[in-house]
């Protein structure tokens, strides 16, 4: 049994730590409600948008190329960017999206990856690994701005135009409910004009309406000419999507893993302090039995 | 029988174990002198008489000394007549106790006979001189690998076995009884101190059975070079006092006479400390810290000295500790610490994984765990798991707060690596095969070390943990894996 001074001591660390994680998650639950109003708030805009868009380039299918939504075969480049947290306390959250992003990266070798990855905690991890990142962006935090992330998009899609890449995906976690969120690796270019089952989860919703959805469109102006507008600003809508979704996820995957926490050093605490006072009562009888020991070999 | 000059006296007081007895005047025995007395009881109708034997153990002035009685005082009476032999206890030694099973007093207990010798020597002698000591640094191997590895026993040295109750002390001993006695050339002294009586029997019968080869490959028994001593649970306090004295006894004739490596196993030394303190009190000497004798040090270190090897030959001794309530620092374990080579300490948060032997790496330590004993390369990875496992438990609390995803990458792998090692150096054992079901194993201190080396290098990050469970080497940690996956 260690001695009573050195369990007090654990005990007082473990409190410590326990108001640390119970303010975490106060801090958490707060956080949570801003990021989750900004990500449902942006989510049927972007989910609206991707629909017209499928619906306008399948209505004027074979009137327009754009090179958005053109294949790069001959691209010797794919680029992966992976959204993770800056900050940790948030349980499984980045681990989950490292290994998706691992899956992704194993399965994907025919060209070579080039990675981008947001947030100190992916940049750690792949500078563990001794993997290159092109890219580490670490600006952005859990309140993504619609400006901040403008910029990589429009960058990604010049590169995609210019035929440097041949696919650009984004790995993050993906909010679904406050109860579930999944790690996902989202295909953002080229834009597929044929919902392929991968990476387009994102759209699931928009997919059976878009079954029925044979309108006919009257193009004014010329096809062409909306696509070009329409296009970069999907890309521009669903990369923001990834941003805000990945930041109530981290809420949401810190608010539950510092409940727990929190709750495991509460049991700590009691478990402790029952070993404390179980020291401290035998310290007590040991010294005791040695007084009235002596005193009675003394008679 | 009794001669003319001997020196008889009367018992004058019974307490417990211990008794008074005046002596004429001037006729006082001399400390540690044995007194024998007829103990006659009526067992149904029969008078069955008895003699018991005494030990003087202090002088209280006016002809009357005080001793403690190293069988039953039940059916002792005041003024029954005491004798004095003149001289103090002693025990048969020589090639004629091999084979035999003995009390404290040197009495046969086998049901075998009378003993075919008139060697005998007093249960209380000096330690070894101070010039004819050689300690010896070389290692023992036992196949065992986290003893191997951690805690290397030393030959001609002392190692304890501490633990708490039923961590696995005897098990471990009767498995070094199973791997060095039979592989030893030499001579095997056991002395069992205050521990159940059946495991004596079980070692006993298991001894007849068990065989080695000897240098010239003839197959022998181990029980015919073993000499066993018996003063168990149900003896009195002053048996189990002595009994460990009786058996370093023979074991210290072996090594004075026949030269030859010998090894004394001792069941369980806390036995002795504690009859020395139930003793104490009868004594009316003053308890000491948590109830001890006042003399448990001086105790300890008049037994302990003597376990030593001299120029005439080498005395290896196995001696497991009762560790009281786990603590490690009670006054009677504390005081067993010093004065061993190498010890291995047995953990409860270890054997509650279920991870046998339970030893604690971190807790377990040897003096010749060191790079001019056993060379760089062990002392160097011995200390590489013991920095991992130490990592890895100074994390516990944060992994019991946050969770292991909260660790830093480096920080995982170590933990990964730390769980991998922890289950690795679990091993199965020769007597434990019956109740496991898994063959015992030797594994070669070579292969023990390069095991642990890949491990550490994460050469096995890639295997369950469980594949690390019970096997010898690495590589049936691998062939293990590849079983659990069909």
């Amino acid at each position: 049994m260690a001695n009573a001074r050195q369990i007090v001591k654990r005990r007082k660390a473990v409190t410590n730590i326990r108001k640390i994680t119970k303010t975490m998650q106060l801090i958490a639950t707060a956080r949570f409600q801003q990021a989750y109003n900004r990500a449902t708030a942006t989510k049927p805009y972007t989910q609206k948008i991707t629909q017209l868009v499928e619906e306008l380039s399948q209505a004027a299918a074979g009137q327009v190329d754009h090179p958005l939504m053109r294949k790069n075969p001959e691209a010797s480049k794919d680029i992966v960017l992976v959204l993770s947290s800056s900050r940790g306390l948030c349980g499984g959250y980045n681990a989950s999206v490292l290994r998706s992003t691992m899956g992704h990266l194993n399965s994907h070798t025919e060209r070579e990856n080039e990675l981008h990855v947001v947030g100190k905690k992916g940049i750690a991890y792949f500078k563990f690994l001794r993997r290159e990142v092109e890219r580490s962006i670490t600006d952005i935090d859990d309140r993504p701005r619609f400006e901040q992330v403008e910029p990589i998009a429009t960058d990604y899609m010049r590169r995609y135009e210019a035929g440097e890449i041949a696919n650009v995906y984004v790995s993050y976690m993906r909010f679904i409910s406050t109860g579930k969120q999944i790690p996902e690796v989202m295909h953002l270019l080229p834009l597929e004009k044929d919902e392929s089952a991968e990476g387009d989860q994102a759209t699931g919703a928009s997919r059976d309406k878009t079954g029925i959805a044979a309108v006919e469109y009257d193009f004014s102006p010329a096809p062409k000419q909306l696509l070009k507008n329409l296009l970069p600003q999907t890309v521009k809508v669903r990369l923001y999507q990834c941003f805000t979704d990945a930041a109530v996820s981290e809420q949401v995957a810190r608010m539950v893993a510092m409940k727990a926490a929190t709750d495991a050093a509460g049991d700590m605490i009691k478990s402790l302090t029952q070993q404390y006072n179980r020291a401290r009562q035998t310290q007590i009888t040991m010294e005791l039995l040695d007084i009235v020991g002596g005193a009675e070999a003394l008679k | 029988m009794i001669a003319t000059d001997t020196n008889v006296g009367k018992v004058t007081q019974v307490i417990g174990s211990t008794l008074d007895a005046e002596f004429p005047e001037g006729r006082l025995p001399a400390l540690y002198n044995a007194l024998i007395v007829n103990v006659e009881q009526m067992v149904g109708t029969e008078k069955k008489s008895e003699k018991l034997t005494c030990e003087v153990a202090s002088h209280l002035g006016g002809g009357r000394v005080r001793a403690v009685a190293l069988g039953s005082t039940d059916g002792l009476k005041r003024g029954a007549e005491i004798v004095d032999t003149g001289q103090s206890v002693s025990v048969p030694v020589g090639n004629a106790v091999l084979g035999r099973v003995f009390n404290l007093i040197g009495d046969p207990i086998d049901g075998r006979g009378p003993l075919d010798t008139q060697d005998r020597r007093p249960i209380h002698r000096e330690p070894a001189q101070f010039s004819e000591l050689t300690p010896k640094t070389e290692q023992l191997i036992t196949g065992i690998k986290v003893i191997d590895l951690l805690a290397p026993f030393v030959r001609g040295g002392k190692t304890g076995l501490f633990g708490g109750a039923g961590l696995g002390k005897t098990v471990i001993i009767q498995e070094m009884i199973a791997r060095i006695a039979r592989e030893h050339s030499g001579y095997s002294v056991f002395a069992g101190v205050g521990e159940r009586t059946r495991e004596g029997n079980d070692l006993w019968l298991e001894m007849q059975d068990a065989e080695f080869k000897d240098s010239e490959g003839n197959v022998k028994k181990v029980i015919e070079h073993t000499a066993m001593v018996f003063g168990q649970m149900n003896e009195p306090p002053g048996a189990r006092l002595r009994v460990a004295l009786s058996g370093l006894t023979m074991a210290e004739y072996f090594r004075d006479e026949s030269g030859a490596d010998t090894m004394l196993f001792i069941d369980n030394i806390f036995r002795f400390s504690q009859a020395g303190s139930e003793v104490s009190a009868l004594l009316g000497r003053m308890p000491s810290a948590v109830g001890y004798q006042p003399t448990l040090g001086t105790e300890m270190g008049e037994l302990q000295e003597r376990i030593t090897s001299t120029s005439q030959g080498a005395v290896t001794s196995v001696q497991a500790v009762y560790v009281p309530a786990d603590d490690l620092t009670d006054p009677a374990p504390a005081t067993a610490f010093t004065h061993l080579d190498a010890f291995i300490v047995l953990a409860r948060s270890i054997s509650e994984k279920g991870i046998y032997p339970a030893i604690d790496p971190l807790a377990s330590s040897s003096r010749i765990l060191d790079p001019q004993y056993v060379g760089e390369r062990h002392y160097a990875i011995a200390q590489r798991v013991q920095v991992i496992l130490q990592r890895y438990r100074d994390l516990q609390d944060i992994i019991a707060i946050l969770g292991v995803e909260e660790l830093s990458e480096e920080d995982k792998l170590t933990v990964a690596r730390a769980r991998r090692i922890e289950r690795f150096l679990s091993q199965p054992f020769y007597v434990a095969e019956q109740f496991i079901g898994i063959p015992g194993n030797y594994t070669q201190l070579e292969d023990t070390i390069r095991s642990f080396e890949e491990i550490c290098e994460g050469k096995h990050d890639d295997l369950p943990e469980q594949a690390f469970m019970y096997v010898g080497s690495v590589e049936e940690a691998v062939e293990k894996a590849k079983k659990l996956q069909e």
